[in-house]
């Protein structure tokens, strides 16, 4: 989810909780405002009824036969009535208002009514004035209407406001994402150009990200440097070393025995000096120092280094299986390079296999993806060790029992550079397959 | 044959020149551009045998130089950079081959061998070993008219034993020569011996190769 969409909905909910809480409390809001109202009212009248009653005799008002007085209007929303009390349990101490039913012409209706004890020629009476409050309900249920229109028209109004300044707001780090945070081949392909914002946590952050690609990037440069200064100045005594040998072993007077030794020096003269090409190889790749102007039809390549291999093949006993359903005009590419690749994965499958075992060589489109897949039928790979094979470091560390040399870190740097994907599934006892995907 | 060697890493001329010595060149040597540059003009030599990297100058620079100026001596380049750019540039400069370090002797003196050949014709283009004709010309062998049939690393496998006949080449060598640059970390296989198993069952159908000889621990021979 994306902190516009999360602001929003943050925004949207909680202020549609506070209209919710509003609304549950309108009603006993607008109540409290108008019982107040009426309340007041109710005492004015009480006080004014009482005044009348005093200054007159209350035979004016009240009825003879039964000494009780009532009235009320046309509309049965207000009515004053003077009772007799005769209980005194009924007696109450001052005034009270309360909501009642009160029955005017058989009609019940809910009134709003304050009650006033009061003597008069010893006889107590209740006062009773009531306000029809059946019109608050439709007030009520009227203002409630009104507020939640205006209120789901500001929370739409401020949800869009929302959305726009936050938008507006992180504009900066929407761009910083989408030019510093996604996968660049290396670190010398970075974009350094800073992200402009009037944020400061944006800046900061641009900044930082800008400084650490720069350490990374330095860093980077440096071991590309070293290795590739370090093969080259190996390189020289090695030719030294290795020329040196062959002199020697053309002198006449070198014993069987020495001509053993010195060509088994030669033999570890030339692993080092493999290792320092492969290295080099690597590193020049990374470099950018390859071009990549060619097209390649793949099975046409695959064919080609199966043809190298051949012999080798047959002399192993292994069979081979081609299936290739489907072909590839692959480009811009340096098929020198891509050569190599096949080559490193083919020789793999044949050096790790066992005697009488098989190779495959399947070449298809998955998904719409042209797919190579080198499957042999060796002696496989622990799950565990699957990660580290591509890693030219870790190759380096491995004795060569059970090392893999520079083969697979090749392989990884050809495919990085080509933008090649390399799958690779092991099972021990069962083989080993890469899969490219292109 | 007169040879310059124009490289400044002396331990490595040194070498080179021992070697070219023993093949009957007469080697010069120099360590930088500028006397490089002298004694190509001075000098008429058939190989240039040239570093790339010198203290003084780009053996590129010093290659066009050359050239412009109608010094006909073949140019070999040598370099440690490998780079296919150089290579290219050096053939497009009139190099006539390029050789990237580390090299073996062996195959550099089988490059000059294949310069002459191409050049001047010096050398017949017919090798003799004992009943068999390896015709470098038509990539054929032949033994008492009959042809063999051979794959092309059986081919290049015999005319370089051939080329260096009376002379132990080495599997490292053998395989360097084949495969070349090929990056390929296993040596301790035995690729070289199933081709060297596969040539001499082809040429023994047709005649004797006990000239063929096997170095035990080392590599191969051709006894001539």
């Amino acid at each position: 989810m994306t902190i516009q969409v999360k602001f929003a909905v943050y925004n949207a909910v909680s202020k549609a909780l506070i209209i919710l809480a509003f609304m549950a409390l309108l009603p006993l809001l607008v109540e409290r405002i108008v019982y107040d109202h009426i309340d007041k009212r109710l005492v004015a009248r009480s006080e004014r009824v009482l005044l009348t009653v005093r200054k007159g005799s209350i035979a004016d008002i009240v009825r003879e036969q039964d000494c009780s007085f009532e009235s009320y209007n046309i509309l049965k929303e207000e009515f004053v009535a003077i009772y007799p009390i005769t209980d005194p349990g009924r007696l109450t101490a001052g005034p009270q208002i309360r909501n009642e039913s009160w029955s005017i012409e058989g009609e019940n209706l809910q009134h709003r009514i304050i009650k006033r004890p009061f003597l008069y020629d010893n006889q107590m009476y209740e006062l009773n004035i009531g306000e029809g409050i059946s019109a608050i309900d439709d007030l009520k249920s009227i203002i409630q209407r009104f507020m939640l229109v205006m209120m789901l028209a500001v929370i739409l109004i401020s949800l869009f406001v929302d959305l726009g300044f936050v938008r507006l707001l992180i504009k900066p780090l929407n761009k910083i994402i989408s030019s510093k945070l996604q996968p660049v081949p290396s670190p010398t392909s970075f974009n350094f150009t800073p992200v402009e914002s009037s944020t400061t946590e944006f800046n900061q952050l641009d900044a930082r990200i800008n400084e650490m690609m720069h350490k990374l990037k330095d860093t980077f440069l440096i071991e590309k440097e070293f290795i590739s200064n370090v093969s080259h100045e190996l390189q020289t005594p090695i030719s030294i070393i290795q020329n040196r040998l062959e002199n020697i072993m053309i002198e006449s007077n070198v014993s069987d025995e020495v001509m053993i030794k010195l060509s088994e020096s030669q033999r570890t003269l030339n692993r080092m000096s493999r290792i320092i090409k492969a290295l080099l190889l690597i590193s020049k790749i990374e470099n950018d120092q390859y071009l990549k102007q060619e097209k390649v039809r793949i099975n046409e390549l695959l064919d080609e280094v199966i043809e190298e291999v051949e012999e080798r093949i047959n002399e192993r006993g292994l069979k081979l299986y081609k299936h290739f359903y489907d072909d590839f005009n692959y480009g811009p590419c340096n098929k020198t390079l891509l050569f190599t690749m096949i080559m490193n994965l083919v020789n793999n499958a044949i050096k790790y296999n066992r005697d009488g075992g098989s190779i495959m060589i399947t070449s298809r489109i998955i998904q719409g993806k042209f797919q190579v897949e080198i499957k042999d039928t060796g002696i496989g790979m622990e799950k565990t060790e699957l990660p580290s094979i591509f890693d030219r470091f870790k190759r380096l560390n491995k004795s060569k029992a059970d090392g893999y040399g520079l083969g697979l870190p090749i392989v990884k740097t050809i495919a990085g550079f080509h933008h090649i994907d390399v799958q690779v599934d092991s099972e021990p006892e069962t083989g080993t397959v890469f899969t490219l995907v292109f | 044959m007169n040879v310059l060697i124009v490289e400044d890493e002396r331990s490595l001329s040194h070498e080179m020149e021992i070697y070219l010595s023993r093949q009957n060149f007469n080697c010069d040597v120099a360590f930088n551009g500028r006397s490089a540059s002298d004694k190509i003009h001075a000098n008429s030599y058939d190989f240039v045998l040239l570093d790339l990297g010198l203290p003084d100058m780009d053996g590129m620079e010093l290659l066009r130089e050359s050239k412009k100026s109608g010094i006909e001596s073949a140019f070999i380049v040598l370099t440690a950079r490998g780079e296919v750019e150089d290579k290219i540039a050096g053939l497009d400069l009139g190099a006539d081959d390029y050789i990237s370090k580390p090299f073996s002797l062996a195959e550099l003196h089988s490059r000059m061998q294949a310069i002459l050949r191409r050049k001047h014709g010096l050398k017949s283009n017919v090798m003799r070993i004992h009943d068999f004709e390896i015709d470098i010309q038509n990539r054929t062998v032949h033994c008492n008219g009959q042809s063999i049939n051979l794959t092309k690393k059986e081919f290049d496998l015999l005319h370089y034993l051939a080329l260096h006949k009376n002379r132990v080449l080495t599997r490292i060598q053998l395989t360097e020569h084949i495969w070349g640059d090929v990056l390929e970390d296993d040596y301790e296989s035995n690729y070289i011996d199933v081709h060297v198993k596969n040539l001499r069952k082809k040429l023994s159908a047709h005649g004797s190769v006990e000239w063929f000889e096997t170095v035990r621990g080392v590599g191969y021979r051709v006894n001539a």
